[in-house]
């Protein structure tokens, strides 16, 4: 049976209470140092947090270091040496302002001229396929699709004044690669009918401008669209499309100073002129050809012979001009450059492997060049 | 006692700077949110996302701390203030590098 809890009777007298310990003094050190179990309390979160903080960023460099679009970017006397080796290739290069772009695989990059800082722009999660971007001072846009079908694609743009990737369209059919200029975008794609057409699209508020509703692979330069008609066996276009956006004006013109059997390379647009350039495998001429689009005044940039031959299409930015050749000895290019306010042609630098593309942009000259595995882009400055 | 405030003051912040950057991410449009139920609050609008996170884990360290004696309460808080700090310096590194 237990007990009672309490009884006055049987429970033994407590002991006389012992007088309380008299704490020393305060000093004013002791007042200013934490409680050793705070201390200690302290020390055992801030491990939590370094821990979780090394888990943290050894993770991102470990993804950082497995990514296979990060090349090997190395600053030249003057400008950029980017190289991709054994990975997959670098492709359609294209500059806008202080930014070189370009795809890598599915990957679309871009590097600030300045810093050399990379910066992967696409594709998003839900996509796997990505065409070649274009570049305009302030954009850059680029198609992609869940899919590696052409179908079914959306065009996307970053703005590099807000840093800021956003959707700007979707598209039928990709049917031809994205043209950018200022604050404008064009390409061709299936439009609501299926039928082809082409369309400008204003970036900031993403509103459609229908060019026309026909195929081309169109280039646009401030109000001016244009793109090849009818084109032959070679590639070379009996004419070019022109449309003024500003003026709601159409028109066609026909190519100047074109070779015999002129096999066609690319072209390029800027201001007013127009740039393409051909080769006759017959005679191994190669011929860069500027075309003044309101007069049709052709005038002949450059003449590719005596062993050598025009390997890219050229690009223009101004009055700069650029084009490749392939040096009559093996293995050997050169990037080409010519002003056209006057004066001689020049080199801009010779190439250790062939080169694939050009791409101009204010005093800036880039070109991407492969030699064996390796795919490299390379900038250079232009003289003035 | 003191180890849990601490780590569930930190988990607090973590869980505020974690939506800071989340948010940050998304609006350069980089990103996307892969839990499933945040990325509805954030399709709901900031302030819903803000409302939600911040109370869910308002809720969970005042529960924590309920349950302070039982040892576990400490693990768990541990465990959480731990993989916060590791999602928080994975996207400060993102962002910093971007």
């Amino acid at each position: 049976m237990p007990g009672p809890l309490t009884g006055a009777g049987n429970t033994p007298a407590a002991p006389p209470a012992a007088p309380p310990p008299v704490a020393p003094p305060l000093s004013s050190g002791a007042e200013a140092k934490p409680h050793p179990s705070e201390a200690r309390a302290l020390l055992l979160t801030a491990l939590v947090l370094l821990a979780g903080v090394a888990l943290g960023a050894a993770g991102f460099f470990v993804e950082r270091g497995m990514s296979t679009w990060r090349p090997e970017v190395t600053r030249t006397a003057n400008g950029w040496r980017v190289v991709q080796a054994h990975r997959p290739p670098l492709g359609g290069l294209a500059l806008g302002g202080d930014d070189l772009v370009w795809g890598c695989g599915p990957s679309i990059v871009l590097m600030d001229l300045t810093s050399g800082r990379l910066k992967l722009l696409g594709p998003g999660p839900a996509s796997r396929t990505t065409w070649d971007p274009a570049a305009s001072q302030r954009y850059v846009v680029w198609f992609e699709a869940a899919g590696t079908s052409a179908g079914e694609a959306s065009a996307w743009v970053y703005d590099s004044a807000t840093r800021r990737r956003r959707q700007l369209a979707t598209l039928g059919d990709v049917l031809s690669l994205p043209s950018a200029s200022g604050s404008r975008a064009a390409w061709c794609t299936t439009t609501r009918g299926g039928g082809p057409g082409i369309v400008a699209v204003d970036i900031p508020s993403g509103e459609k401008i229908s060019v026309a509703p026909e195929y081309g692979v169109p280039v646009i330069d401030g109000d001016l669209v244009t793109w090849p008609t009818r084109t032959g066996p070679t590639g070379m276009p009996a004419a070019w499309a022109l449309v003024d956006l500003a003026q709601d004006r159409r028109w066609a013109m026909v190519p100047a100073a074109t070779l015999g059997n002129a096999h066609f390379l690319g072209y390029d647009l800027s201001g007013r002129t127009l740039v393409w350039g051909e080769t006759d495998p017959a005679s191994g001429r190669g011929r860069v050809v500027a075309q003044n689009v309101d007069d049709g005044a052709g005038s002949v940039v450059a003449e590719v012979t005596g062993g050598a031959s025009l390997t890219s299409a050229p690009s223009i930015d101004g009055d700069l001009v650029v084009w490749a050749e392939a040096l009559a000895a093996a293995n050997g290019s050169r990037v080409m450059g010519r002003r056209l306010g006057g004066g001689p042609s020049f080199i801009v630098r010779d190439v250790d492997g062939r080169v694939l593309s050009t791409a101009a942009g204010g005093d800036t000259v880039a070109w991407l060049a492969q030699h064996g595995q390796t795919t490299f882009i390379e900038t250079a400055k232009a003289p003035r | 006692m003191r180890v849990l405030l601490w780590l569930l003051v930190e988990l607090w912040v973590l869980n505020a700077a974690d939506l800071l950057l989340t948010r940050y991410s998304l609006s350069l449009g980089f990103a996307t949110e892969s839990n499933g139920v945040m990325d509805y609050f954030f399709k709901s609008g900031t302030v819903q996302a803000v409302a939600f996170k911040l109370g869910i884990v308002t809720v969970g360290t005042l529960l924590l701390w309920r349950v302070r004696r039982y040892r576990t309460a400490l693990f768990a808080a541990a465990l959480l203030t731990g993989v916060f700090a590791a999602v928080v310096a994975y996207q400060a590194l993102w962002v910093l590098s971007f």
